[in-house]
């Protein structure tokens, strides 16, 4: 590709997922809810579940204002660093 | 061109698919001569930021928009419609993160206005939506490019379209403004006329409707309406902007009868409202009025209460494009729900060709 400009960002750094726990015990659980129709029902679900098979020291639930659009940056900031693990539902 | 160069050309070509840069079609070797044209054609520096492209938020410098341009196979001519495009995509507004990710199937549709459409030879009629003209061609495949090469939107990666359409390889008309008897979209708009300008719109792929006898606007508009409403879903409620692409001789009925656009779109408003117990999720279809809007009735499955098709009549644009005879008309749904995308504009500059360095 040397004689050819490049028409992607090389600069844009692809996004890693973040380590995952080896248990869920004692951990602080994020249950996000994107507001597509039915996410609710899963994430209930999840939450039984979960109770039900580790021991989480908390399991709270979001939800962001729209499916269509990102997480406002408000909801993002209260989720990081106040928990360990989050799980999103996309649903439908 | 020697066999050499050739050959050469072919070897850049596979060499392009290779890095997994193009939209399936061959594209043009972006050489740093041809970039550098480009770029000149903007009246910009290479390196000025014109947007951020989600969902990765890569860079559009002018110069990025250039070789993606190039690779589209554009004049450098267009390159102010392609980088006027980009920014419009990038406005918060459009909600491009949604647009290139969701498993719905928009692609954003270019509709230019103005004195530029004449200079570019953009096609605004007969076979508007079709193929065989290289401004329409071309721009809407540069900003496709864009928005998988400097804004990630890689298909079956990160964006899982269940379907899409095949105006994600282009997807860019003029209005025919000369056969409008109103303002043009961009006029209404705020625009001058002699603006020339783009308006993007997340949007699904053009139905038509064809109607050859009505010859009453009530006639006409019951037609478009019956299409209309089922659009997305037949039991949708509160949508966004939707484009009404009239045809010259649909768009002469209505405006010989001294019909406004506001008027077809107010008649069209309320004509597409139904009364709740029609939009119960049932067995005609297991969407309709979610359980938080149906809370709000005593007795939805009875109630008469008027809800509309489309959150107000402004959201029903209407522009004219196409060719002179035939009485066939399109609709081209936005994906436009509550908090989704809108339809958004931006002026080109240079304004004029001349004022290109």
């Amino acid at each position: 590709m040397s004689d050819y400009l490049d028409p992607t960002d090389s600069v844009a750094v692809p996004r890693k997922t973040a380590p995952r726990p080896s248990s869920l015990d004692g951990k602080t659980v994020t249950l996000l809810d994107i507001s597509k129709a039915k996410g609710d029902h899963l994430l209930d679900r999840i939450e039984e579940l979960l109770r039900e098979r580790a021991r989480p020291k908390a399991i709270v639930r979001k939800r962001k204002p729209t499916f269509a659009r990102p997480a406002p940056d408000e909801l993002r900031r209260e989720i990081v660093g106040a928990t360990d693990v989050l799980i999103e539902a996309l649903a439908d | 061109m020697s066999l050499a160069d050739s050959e050469l050309t072919a070897d850049a070509i596979e060499e392009l698919y290779a890095r997994g840069v193009t939209d399936g079609l061959p594209v043009v070797p972006p050489t740093r001569e041809r970039v550098s044209r480009a770029v000149a054609a903007t009246g910009r520096d290479a390196g000025e930021l014109v947007a951020r492209v989600p969902p990765n938020y890569g860079r559009a410098t002018v110069e990025k928009i250039a070789v993606n341009a190039v690779m589209a196979g554009c004049r450098p001519e267009y390159l102010p419609v392609v980088v006027a495009a980009v920014e419009a995509v990038c406005d918060e507004a459009f909600d491009l993160h949604g647009v290139s990710a969701t498993t719905n199937a928009p692609a954003p549709l270019v509709v230019v206005n103005g004195p530029v459409r004449g200079r570019l030879e953009l096609n605004c009629g007969a076979g508007v939506f079709g193929s065989g003209w290289r401004a329409n061609a071309t721009i809407g495949r540069a900003l496709r490019l864009v928005c998988v090469n400097v804004g990630g939107a890689i298909p079956g990666v990160v964006s899982m379209s269940t379907l899409a359409h095949p105006g994600r390889y282009t997807y860019c008309i003029g209005e025919h403004e000369e056969a409008s008897p109103w303002d043009s979209l961009a006029v209404e708009h705020g625009f001058a006329r002699a603006d020339s300008t783009v308006a993007v719109l997340a949007a699904d792929a053009p139905l038509s409707v064809y109607d050859q006898r009505s010859r009453a606007p009530e006639d006409l508009l019951a037609t478009i309406a019956a299409s209309m409403a089922v659009i997305e879903h037949h039991k949708m409620t509160h949508w966004g902007d939707t484009l009404l692409v009239l045809s010259p001789e649909h768009a002469a009925l209505v405006g010989d009868a001294r019909w406004t656009k506001a008027d077809v779109r107010r008649w069209l408003w309320e004509r597409l409202r139904r009364p709740v117990r029609e939009l119960l999720p049932g067995r005609d279809g297991g969407d309709g009025l979610p359980e938080h809007v149906l809370r709000k009735f005593k007795d939805p499955a009875h109630d008469d209460t008027l809800v509309p098709k489309f959150r107000a009549p402004e959201n029903i644009k209407i522009l004219v494009a196409g060719g002179t005879a035939g009485r066939f008309s399109a609709i081209v749904p936005g994906w436009t729900f509550s908090k989704g995308s809108a339809l958004v504009f931006r002026q080109i500059r240079p304004a004029s060709l001349e004022d290109t360095p």
